[in-house]
């Protein structure tokens, strides 16, 4: 009746007839092959340099995996304090060396779990970590310090709330905070342009990002206080040049802002990271990840005034695409995330956090977690990838690509400029309207055909024993029970806490907003006082003159009204 | 002949912190694509502003999307504020992703649907034509 239902045939044909389309996965359309005449503009010095030498394409590090391989972490984040400590433990024993945080919906939301719209999207995504008594549990054990921590929330509140969770948990157990090492994302951009975060309106964003950066810098020197974040942008339908283009246009503007109004130079700061994403596209990635490092070096040097070395150099942390990933054949994903891995370690990253093949169906399991690490340890140790840097730097086809994605990130970059830089292009709505046009390209493609995605619109064939049981074991939706628990203990902590001390610290985080001043170190004094998420973003928007809570369904609580008044 | 008819209404609806959106996106331009009127709540939602949208709008259905698992909740309370207004005649779908043993019971409280990720989609379109009896 409607020519784009599913005929079964038509399957089959294209099963005999290869391949159907010539364009890469951002729609770059690529020759037959590559030959000498494609590079000829190419300087090996220039352009290319040893590892570890300007402009960083071929790896930041001269002698890059041999000496250190990628960081292999991800994402552990499951429905209370203590099952996310025991999966953590048991990960560090299967070779897991980055520590990636997160929190559940409504916490990065900057809402309370006991606030009306928490209830249905509590504890999906990762723990309630609505205080610090939930981080004393999940890290019970855990070494704080020269272990990397990657915190991967999502708004702006959650970085800055989730940042001064680690100094204040280490000032109470006597130690340095400038042992602290690992990152955050704090990109005030990805928040709004993916998230639409309502937690902190753009000029509070935009200022506590500001801080938090500061404050990092200044305290911290081994935390990278800022990533900006091109993974989120891609899954909601950035492409590759889109994604950056992005990450470039909001470190420029950030740091920018940071050297003229913080007083920091771009070598205080040192490395710059950026969290990217890892497609399936595999030469395109290789190819990202190469131009990015390039791209970053001249600008650090040539726009922003960098110095040193490290303050050329792009480290790169990954997310595979956890779009990639389908609920049909999930066996398929193991495929999918192997070869997105491979493409990250040619590609020089600097850690990898790889999607699991269940995580299209649920949470992932401990055994899809594992997988990946394995999967890591194989790619090294029996594949030998890693002994070589940069091992396809000089192939015809990767210098020409990896040249073309820089070309096409300028013009993109251009465009921006041309529509009043990145804060307008996001006020205005440029910037979703450009990711919305590409998603939507990329819909068309896979309705009319000319995308597979193999199991889903090609190849469909049967599920078999295999498949089912991955859909069975992929970790399940959290409880009704576990909800009501939650909600039950951030009431109690509300009870138990001394409430004089949280009068001041939630006090002072207000009047630190409201004066311009900033707001870290109020803001890790409140934590120490178990204020919770939802009251330090009520403090701080109502320094700034907007409604407590951000979704305007509650009033002010009674015990920050008499906070901030007494 | 489809000039003539009147458009299906539809209320796209995203309740609660889950960020998933691209999946109402998509449906958002499938919709009009297949010459529907639809009204996109955008993320961050509430059951009661899902039903007070429904009624305003004189919606013919609700499609909700929802990637945390936790459509059963959410479909309950969009159903019980839909009641709370009155507005019983107005059909519920569901798409996203659903837990398998979530599949029965929402069928059972009337939410139809309950598609998965990489439904084609006019399968969906043809299900909210059969559902409203167009």
């Amino acid at each position: 009746m409607t020519k784009t239902r599913t005929d079964p045939e038509v399957c089959l044909d294209r099963s005999a007839g290869g391949i159907v389309r010539t364009e890469l996965q951002s729609g770059l359309p690529v020759e037959v092959f590559y030959g000498p005449d494609d590079v000829a503009g190419l300087v090996y010095g220039r352009d290319l340099g040893d590892p570890g030498r300007f402009p960083y394409t071929r790896g930041i590090y001269p002698e890059m995996y041999r000496n250190r391989l990628w960081i292999k972490s991800f994402i552990v984040s499951y429905s209370s304090a203590e099952e996310t400590n025991r999966a953590f433990r048991a990960n560090i024993a299967s070779g897991q060396n980055g520590l990636r945080l997160l929190a559940d919906l409504p916490t990065q939301t900057g809402l309370d779990p006991d606030h009306p719209s928490s209830w249905n999207s509590m504890l999906c995504g990762g723990v309630s970590t609505y205080a610090l008594n939930v981080y004393e549990t999940m890290l019970e054990g855990l070494p704080l310090e020269n272990i990397d921590y990657e915190l991967a929330h999502s708004s702006i509140s959650s970085a800055l709330f989730f940042y001064c969770m680690f100094p204040a948990l280490m000032e109470r157990r006597g130690i340095d905070i400038a042992g602290l090492r690992g990152s955050n994302i704090n990109d005030p951009f990805r928040a709004k342009l993916v998230y639409a975060s309502p937690d902190f309106p753009n000029e509070v964003g935009r200022r506590v990002c500001l801080d938090l950066i500061e404050f990092g810098a200044r305290h911290t020197p081994k935390w990278k206080a800022f990533a900006p974040n091109g993974v989120d942008p891609c899954q909601t339908g950035a492409n590759a040049i889109q994604e950056l283009a992005g990450c470039l246009g909001v470190a420029v503007t950030m740091y920018e802002e940071l050297i003229e109004k913080r007083g920091l130079k771009l070598d205080d700061i040192g490395a710059t990271v950026f969290s990217l994403d890892a497609e399936s596209d595999f030469f395109e990635t290789i190819a990202k990840f190469r131009a990015a490092r390039r791209m970053w070096a001249r600008i650090a040097k040539e726009r922003l005034g960098a110095t040193t070395p490290r303050a050329m150099s792009l480290r790169i942390g990954i997310r595979t695409s956890g779009l990639s990933l389908q609920t049909q054949k999930p066996l398929n994903n193991a495929a999918r995330i192997t070869l997105q891995v491979l493409s990250c370690v040619l590609g020089g990253v600097n850690s990898i956090d790889a999607s699991s093949m269940d995580e299209a169906i649920g949470l992932p399991s401990t055994e899809a977690r594992h997988f990946n690490l394995d999967a890591q340890h194989i790619i090294t140790h029996e594949a030998n990838v890693p002994l070589v840097a940069d091992p396809l730097g000089g192939s015809y086809y990767l210098e020409a690509l990896t040249d073309r994605i820089e070309r096409g990130v300028n013009e993109y970059l251009a465009k921006i400029e041309k529509n009043g830089g990145m804060w307008a292009c996001l006020e205005s709505g440029w910037l979703r309207r450009q990711i919305e046009a590409s998603r939507l390209k990329v819909q068309n493609e896979k309705s009319s055909g000319h995308r597979l995605i193999i199991g889903v619109n090609a190849y469909q064939g049967q599920e078999g024993p295999i498949n089912r049981a991955i859909e069975r074991t992929a970790y399940k939706v959290p409880s009704e029970t576990a909800r009501r628990r939650t909600v039950t203990a951030i009431r109690k902590l509300r009870k138990d806490r001394d409430p004089e001390l949280f009068k001041t610290t939630i006090k002072e985080l207000h009047r630190a907003a409201r004066e311009g001043r900033n707001v870290v170190r109020p803001t890790i004094e409140a934590a120490k006082a178990y204020a919770t998420i939802g009251e330090v973003v009520g403090a701080i928007r109502l320094a700034y003159g907007y409604p407590y809570d951000p979704l305007e369904d509650i009033e002010t609580p009674a015990v920050v009204k008499e906070a901030l008044r007494g | 002949m489809a000039e003539a008819e009147k458009k299906i209404r539809v209320v796209l609806a995203k309740v609660g912190c889950d960020i998933h959106e691209r999946g109402a996106l998509t449906l958002m331009h499938a919709f009009r694509d297949a010459g529907m009127e639809v009204i996109y709540t955008g993320r961050y939602a509430t059951a009661e502003g899902v039903a007070k949208t429904a009624v305003q709008e004189g919606a013919d259905l609700v499609a909700l999307s929802d990637s945390t698992g936790s459509m059963r909740i959410i479909a309950a309370d969009v159903l019980a504020a839909l009641k709370k207004h009155g507005a019983v005649d107005v059909r519920v779908i569901a798409g996203g992703l659903i837990p398998k043993n979530d599949l029965p019971v929402l069928e059972k409280m009337g939410v139809t649907g309950n598609f998965g990720p990489g439904t084609p989609l006019d399968v969906i379109i043809d299900h909210v034509r059969r559902v409203i009896g167009t």
